[in-house]
């Protein structure tokens, strides 16, 4: 018996039909078995753990995977009805719209105006008419007209990322696909990129991968799950999702919202709002004093209060009695070969503190990092103290051996016995989880085990009583997240003072005691992390967007019984 | 002024320069083309004289590199000489080798021409517009030299790292040992962004074939042959030096 060919759907844009994908030299499927449609308008999210196989069902689309990044696709891939093999990757760039993961990947270093006009001149528009489209784009996302002639190199992180977003929206296509789109932006130019991706033509389908999900979720119309084994685990409305499956999502070490887990105790405690909620302002709105009586509230108020502590951090800020341990004294930072980014910096730590360095994209965190480490030597000013690890954004600049092992016996100093030696090795393998790797090539690792061994090479020697994490959460899942707080939180433990570089706001408020926000070419403010977290208007001026648990805490202030 | 003109009318004085040079093997010829290429830049294109000695300095130890060996190892250095017969007659190896310094300074300059009064992606296109050089080559330009700054700030991070990890802060200048230790981490994060690069152009819509229009093509205007013009007639100018 065979069964019968299925005729296309018109109003599906996309269909992958038991779709799987095998890379070479890999005995696992990287995706799949999936069967999965988009409908015309709709917009999509797609979530997954690290290494779920997201970026490979996106790149299966146009047919990148397997026409240029080779693989073996078993099933059928349907664009607008027609088989995606039918054609080249190229020739689906006018009804597909890419946006990748990152900007330096979609831009190639010609002027901002070019770079924006490029998909629409491989379609041979007229140059009158590109033009005039390009202006557009740019007033759309925001960009200044004095950037038109910029060399997109020039651009700073955040600035890349938004004409990467311009030269992608220019081409009005019926389908956008966006893979993580967000990961390296400071939390307000997040929101514009949400914005402008989701507010535009109803009639565009959109497929998005991303894991940030404040101000993004409200605006998604279905959810797709991906499981660790690449197959989907749960489909459907975010609110029905992340209500009934969110038990699964947190064991799959998956990004839920925030108001996700305030509704998960809000449930406990038997006073959960009737529609499972998105945002912290709706899962509070039926508790609002005046409209919920006294004794609701009283019966909200403690789950609250827990949802609230678990953003608090667990280690407690040290005695400014205790020894300090490094010190910059009116310090000015320049990266190296570059200008001077930072002024007059005056910054103390004391051991066993974690401190928080908080800042939007291009701040300069990561230049006051590595003077604070004493890598970079600083163009005036003092340093004074202890040098300090440095755990870098990208973990792989790290790594200068050719096996996981030997990375670990490398950082242990020359005249250390080899008994010894390898015993310590043995020993912060299992600690961080990477014993079954000692043989790989630490370029091999995923991101997750790559930041593991990164850290791990940095605490096998007492060398180091300061440690600085640049980005430690990039590229990280929910799962990593925890895990990384958890290890750090232990690093802590052992008497090390830790410098965490991040614009994630939620990491910072749940490990760091006290932060200090960069901005405007100095420091703009030091103080206890949630006391930072309550001053809008300083967010506001650093770039920064407000946790979104600090509406709970709010919400707590405004219900306490008087 | 000079930014104005047509990358490849650049390109074509530049080339009859630098083969002037290479064919005229006089001092003063190579002095004069020297002084106009300087005097061009100084005052139509607003570069600081500081800014041009300071480019000319590895083009000045290139060329005194044949000066000395012309001048203490004149039996080695055949060809040189043998050139010099030809051109100066009986000229001793000091003049020979000042005839090759002022060369590579002479080069150096019309180099520097090229690159301070021509826009780098202005110039590829074009080259793809004028000179029918494929897109997937031009934008494989373009990729290619947004790569070198970034090799550069991931080699310094590398160093950084490496430094750390032998507990010394970074050297001024890389040793042989770590530059060889660099090659490979550079080497694939070189690969890998370059087929990330190569999938965002297809993703694009870069093709192989087909028509495309090119935004803010440069096109040829009556400045250009001016400039042209004047070019040849200010390098055919220098060769009165050789009368």
């Amino acid at each position: 018996m065979t069964s019968e060919p299925q005729q296309p759907d018109p109003a599906l844009v996309a269909q992958w039909r038991e779709v799987s994908v095998h890379y070479p030299f890999t005995t696992t499927s990287a995706v799949g078995s999936v069967d999965l449609s988009i409908n015309r308008g709709e917009r999509v999210l797609l979530l997954g753990p690290s290494g779920s196989g997201k970026s490979t069902l996106l790149l299966t689309l146009t047919g990148l995977v397997p026409e240029s990044i080779p693989a073996k696709v078993d099933g059928e891939i349907l664009l607008f009805g027609e088989r995606v093999a039918a054609r080249k990757p190229w020739a689906w760039a006018a009804r597909v719209a890419q946006y990748f993961q990152d900007a330096d990947q979609t831009l190639t270093g010609m002027r901002v105006e070019d770079e924006i006009a490029f998909a629409l001149e491989n379609r041979a528009i007229p140059p009158a008419v590109i033009a005039e489209k390009v202006a557009r784009a740019m007033r759309r996302v925001g960009l200044p007209d004095a950037w038109r002639k910029r060399r997109s190199s020039t651009l700073s992180g955040g600035e890349k990322q938004l004409v990467a977003l311009a030269a992608t929206l220019v081409q009005e296509a019926e389908f956008f696909i966006a893979d993580e789109p967000t990961a390296h932006l400071a939390p307000e130019a997040a929101h514009r990129l949400h914005a402008l991706l989701t507010h535009g033509d109803p009639e565009r389908s959109i497929l998005i991968v991303d894991h940030r999900l404040e101000g993004l979720i409200e605006f998604i119309d279905r959810l797709i799950v991906l499981g660790r084994d690449g197959t989907i685990v749960a489909e459907g409305h975010p609110r029905i999702v992340f209500r009934e499956r969110r038990d699964l999502l947190m064991a799959q070490g998956i990004w839920c919202p925030v108001a996700s887990a305030l509704d998960g105790r809000l449930e406990e405690a038997d006073i959960a709002p009737p529609t499972a909620p998105l945002s912290i302002a709706e899962a509070l709105a039926h508790l609002e004093p005046g409209v919920a009586s006294p004794s609701q509230i009283a019966q909200a108020r403690p789950a609250v209060q827990a949802f609230v502590e678990a953003y608090a951090p667990r280690v407690a800020a040290p005695s400014r009695q205790s020894p300090m341990l490094t010190q910059l004294i009116e310090a000015d930072c320049a990266p190296s070969l570059g200008p001077v980014v930072l002024r007059h910096v005056n910054l103390s730590i004391w051991e066993g503190e974690i401190l928080g360095i908080l800042g939007a994209n291009g701040a300069g965190k990561s230049t006051l990092g590595l003077c604070l480490s004493g890598l970079l030597p600083l163009k005036a000013g003092k340093r004074k103290g202890a040098p300090a690890g440095y755990a870098f954004q990208r973990p792989e600049n790290q790594f200068t051996a050719g096996t996981v092992q030997e990375e670990l016996l490398t950082a242990l100093p020359d005249d250390m016995p080899a008994a010894l030696k390898s015993n310590r090795v043995a020993e912060m393998l299992a600690r961080w989880e990477l014993a079954s790797l000692e043989s790989r090539h630490p370029f091999e690792l995923s991101q997750g085990q790559k930041r593991r061994l990164a850290l791990a090479a940095l605490t096998v020697s007492d060398r180091w009583p300061l440690l600085v994490l640049d980005e430690p959460t990039a590229g990280l899942d929910a799962w990593g997240v925890a895990r990384l707080i958890e290890q750090i939180e232990s690093l802590h433990d052992t008497g090390r003072a830790i410098a965490v570089i991040t614009h994630d706001l939620d990491f910072a408020s749940r490990l760091c005691p006290r932060s200090i926000v960069v901005g405007e070419g100095g420091i703009l403010a030091d103080g206890p992390t949630q006391d930072l977290m309550d001053d809008a208007a300083l967010l506001r001026r650093a770039g920064l967007v407000e946790s979104a648990h600090r509406q709970a805490v709010r919400w707590l202030r405004r219900s306490a019984p008087c | 002024m000079l930014k104005a003109r047509h990358p490849l009318a650049i390109l074509f004085v530049c080339i009859v320069a630098l083969v002037a040079s290479i064919l005229a093997f006089n001092a003063l010829f190579q002095i004069a083309l020297i002084a106009l290429v300087c005097v061009a830049l100084v005052a139509f294109n607003r570069t600081s004289p500081l800014v041009l000695g300071a480019l000319m300095l590895p083009f000045a130890l290139f060329g005194f590199g044949f000066l000395t060996t012309s001048v203490f190892f004149r039996q080695e250095s055949d060809f040189a000489v043998k050139m010099a017969g030809e051109a100066l007659l009986q000229s001793s190896g000091f003049s020979a080798g000042l005839v090759l310094f002022f060369r590579a300074i002479a080069c150096g300059m019309v180099s520097a021409f090229f690159a301070l009064t021509t826009d780098p992606g202005a110039f590829v296109r074009a080259l793809m517009v004028s000179a029918k050089l494929p897109p997937r080559i031009g934008y494989s330009l373009f990729a290619a030299m947004q790569l070198v700054p970034d090799l550069a700030a991931e080699a310094q991070q590398m160093r950084i790292a490496h430094a750390m990890k032998a507990g010394r802060p970074p050297r001024r200048i890389p040793g042989p040992v770590q530059v060889f230790r660099l090659v490979i981490p550079l080497l694939a994060y070189a690969v890998r962004r370059a087929g990330r690069t190569a999938i965002a152009l297809e993703a694009r819509g870069l093709s192989p074939k087909g028509p495309r229009t090119v935004l803010n093509a440069p096109r040829f205007r009556r400045g250009d042959g001016v400039f042209v013009i004047i070019g040849l007639a200010a390098i055919g100018l220098c060769g009165v030096t050789l009368l």
